[in-house]
């Protein structure tokens, strides 16, 4: 079956090359239609633009295809390509959607709210999925078809890496969470007091997300901003860089992170993992996504950090298996669900 | 049913409303009922007055309140503040009783009105109140999801309906009898929603222009608050403004007014809102609600809520209000879903309050490692207070810990750097001179 994937800027294109390369395992064709050459060479590539593919009469050499944008486009993508058929005087093409990346709560209902004019809509996990029949209930929308595919999005399937000889905490740092320059400088202080107190220990400061070549642009939001105007940084604290972020993780001995969904990749790849709790619930820093999962911790509690990081509690599998790390078999189940909805 | 005397607390003015409503309701169970309004700048009069006609009024601040003889003789307290105020009381009212061994009474709190954001941090808000009163099932349902798998299942719940005006929700849904009200509609404005000045004009285009289509109503705004007035959210342009912006002159049946919502939903047929709870109040004084659905279901708006009630319209594309009010009718089930239903009501609190024995007294597990919940002891100001008692017990380490977090909440104050950097002096004398020199803490 010839599955299309229209993706473009991050983190659509690295999802959308995880989905293809999982769909081709399971005898699917998938093919990455973005202007942006994605980096899985093995994957088709059409280099089209979103609303170039959407409007192109290539889009009907696909049985279904995938749109995972952000922003204004995804509710434009649907019309105007049904739009573009009407006008050939042919049937609109199968299309799916859905989050992008492990949303809940107001953040995946504005989410899904976009979507809602897709054939069929992919979640990760149950709770995604009773969240959306709230959202829809008593509504035309109501029926639906959706498919639960698993935490499809972020990097999990093992990647074969050592850990560090020594041992290396990870810190995720979201260049603009938190919003203040002030709550960072503190954040980055108290980083550097548990690095001095734990000498054996490496800190990673890891860009979670795309940060400016030129560090004279990173934000001031971001700790890695304060490390770069720290005259006498500790010597065990370094900078990651943004590219490097898979293999940062993988290579980790722990993880700490406000909210980054980096934190779930840190979870299924076994690392010793905390949220940091200082802050306690809430929205805008991903809060009610991790308020479940047992890996909240204050900073303080996780001092000094060779003592504590090691022994650090496991997630709580429950919380994990709701938001689709239960699901092994995503793909065939997106695979059986289009056919199902072609039949 | 035993004879129950509440005390309800609250500050800002929509707290303050939806206690109005609450005692109306439990008057109706032959429950007495104390308000505390606690003094507020901004607060309005209107609110006041009509909290002194309803039940009896104190204007207490928290301090005075926790050393007010009387709250003994009260059966249960119930907090509607906002959320680290909640967690604050709670704790602050607990400390109060186990400093004057007194026993502490059934604490509850809730919602005032609809919840159509940040549910999931309200809650973490709210954990440790002996009862949390929601809507309805659906409040339910989604507070059974945030707290599967965590350990703070056994939060009990109450479920006390969305019926505010003491009437009860059956009586609402035999909707308007029309032909005895004035041909009236009313446009409940929210301050936040639409929070974005081009879409304000907008609503104020649509109903300028439904009006102008419609010459035999009257199409009357009723603003959030007076333009002196203050509520929860900022208000960056007033209605009125808002009004004299978009349409510079406005057709002649089209009014602004600040008669009590109440009283313009008695005299009309019809209320429109983008997501304003005053939907449900409408229900309950037989005026037919409509939700506007020009801007779409969106989760920033609010209007998502609404999404099955049946009662989404186009004001734009309506032909007149008139066909407008054609056919209108909220769905029954989403009505009980969402807590319209005579199913919910105070008399849930007040027999959940009989079923209450200290024995019950809910408290946060002590340890609970790897779940954080803002109820516990995470407000700023809990923390700096936390931090003082361990100064008074000279624990300067523990003092560090609530004060380094307090500090990483509120990078920008002074206060608590200036005490932290005391109690990390090593030196006594030092430390005490640091102390004596930064300023002590007092809620």
């Amino acid at each position: 079956m010839r599955i299309g994937l229209i993706c473009d800027g991050n983190p659509g294109i690295g999802a959308c090359e995880l989905l293809g390369a999982a769909l081709n395992r399971c005898g699917a064709e998938a093919t990455l239609i973005s202007s942006a050459r994605p980096h899985n060479k093995s994957l088709g590539w059409l280099p089209l633009g979103p609303r170039e593919a959407a409007a192109s009469d290539l889009l009907h050499s696909f049985a279904a295809v995938g749109v995972f944008l952000e922003g204004e486009s995804v509710t434009i993508l649907p019309k105007l390509h049904q739009q573009a058929a009407a006008l050939r005087q042919r049937e609109p093409v199968l299309l799916f959607s859905g989050p992008i990346r492990p949303l809940c709560g107001d953040a995946l209902n504005a989410d899904l709210l976009a979507r809602l004019d897709y054939d069929l809509l992919c979640l990760q996990g149950d709770m995604q999925a009773e969240q959306l029949q709230w959202l829809l209930r008593g509504t035309p929308y109501e029926h639906k078809p959706i498919s639960t595919i698993g935490l499809w999005c972020l990097p999990t399937r093992p990647v074969g890496h050592r850990q560090q000889q020594q041992p290396l905490l990870v810190v995720l740092d979201q260049p603009h969470t938190p919003p203040s320059p002030l709550a960072n400088a503190v954040l980055y202080e108290r980083l550097c007091n548990a690095a001095r107190n734990s000498p054996s220990w490496q800190i990673r400061l890891q860009p979670d997300g795309p940060l400016s070549a030129d560090p004279s642009q990173w934000p001031e939001t971001s700790i890695c901003w304060h490390h770069l105007h720290d005259q006498r940084p500790p010597a065990n604290v370094q900078v990651g860089q943004p590219e490097d972020l898979e293999w940062a993780v993988a290579q980790a001995s722990a993880c700490l992170g406000l909210g980054s969904d980096w934190l779930l990749s840190a979870v299924v790849w076994g690392k010793s993992t905390a949220v940091l709790g200082d802050y306690g619930i809430r929205t805008e820093f991903n809060g009610p996504l991790f308020f479940g999962s047992g890996l909240m911790h204050r900073l303080a509690d996780c001092l000094p950090l060779d003592q504590k990081l090691p022994d650090l509690p496991a997630a709580n599998p429950g919380w994990l298996d709701d938001l689709g790390w239960a699901i092994a078999d995503g793909p065939e189940r997106l695979l059986r669900q289009v056919e199902k909805c072609l039949a | 049913m035993m004879d129950h005397h509440l005390l309800l607390i609250a500050d800002s003015d929509s707290q303050l409303l939806a206690c109005k409503a609450l005692a109306q309701g439990l008057r109706t169970c032959n429950s007495g009922v104390t308000i505390n309004a606690i003094p507020q700048e901004g607060t309005p009069e209107s609110v006041i007055q009509a909290l002194n006609q309803t039940c009896e009024l104190w204007r207490k601040t928290t301090a005075q309140l926790l050393r007010e003889p009387r709250l003994a003789g009260f059966s249960a307290i119930g907090v509607y503040l906002t959320g680290s105020k909640l967690a604050e009381f709670r704790s602050s009212y607990h400390h109060s009783c186990e400093q004057h061994q007194r026993r502490a009474l059934p604490l509850f709190c809730g919602f005032n009105g609809l919840v159509l954001e940040r549910f999931e941090e309200a809650i973490a808000w709210r954990l440790g109140y002996d009862l949390i009163c929601l809507n309805g099932p659906r409040d339910q349902e989604r507070m059974e999801q945030v707290l599967r798998h965590t350990p703070f299942t056994s939060q009990r719940t109450v479920l006390t309906g969305l019926s505010r005006q003491g009437r009860g929700a059956a009586k609402g849904q035999q909707i308007v009898q029309q032909q005895s009200k004035q041909r009236q509609l009313v446009f409940a404005e929210q301050v936040v929603m639409p929070s974005k000045p081009a879409e304000r004009r907008l609503v104020v285009q649509l109903l300028a222009r439904l009006a102008q289509r419609s010459p035999h109503w009257r199409v009357t705004i009723k603003p959030r608050v007076a333009p002196h007035e203050t509520t929860f959210h900022a208000v960056e342009t007033h209605i009125s403004e808002t009004l004299r912006v978009a349409l510079g002159s406005s057709p002649s049946n089209l009014q602004l007014s600040y008669a009590p919502l109440p009283e313009l939903l008695h005299q009309s047929r019809l209320l429109a809102t983008v997501s304003s709870t005053a939907c449900f109040d409408a229900l309950d004084l037989g005026c037919q609600p409509v939700l506007v659905g020009d801007f779409g279901l969106r989760q920033d708006l609010g209007t998502h809520f609404f999404a099955g009630s049946g009662l989404i319209r186009q004001l734009g594309e309506a032909e007149d209000l008139d066909a407008l009010e054609q056919g209108l009718c909220a769905t029954p089930d989403w009505l009980h879903w969402v807590g319209y239903h005579n199913d919910f009501s105070v008399a849930n609190l007040l027999s959940a309050l009989e079923n209450w024995s200290s024995e019950q007294h809910h408290t946060i597990p002590a340890q609970l490692s790897g779940y954080v919940v803002n109820a516990s002891d995470l407000s700023t100001n809990q923390l700096r207070r936390g931090a003082e008692i361990s100064i008074s017990c000279r624990d300067y380490a523990e003092a560090e810990r609530l004060l380094e977090i307090a500090l990483l909440q509120r990078p920008d104050n002074r206060n608590i750097k200036r005490r932290l950097q005391a109690v990390r002096c090593s030196n006594r004398l030092m430390r005490r001179l640091a102390l004596l020199a930064s300023q002590t803490f007092r809620l």
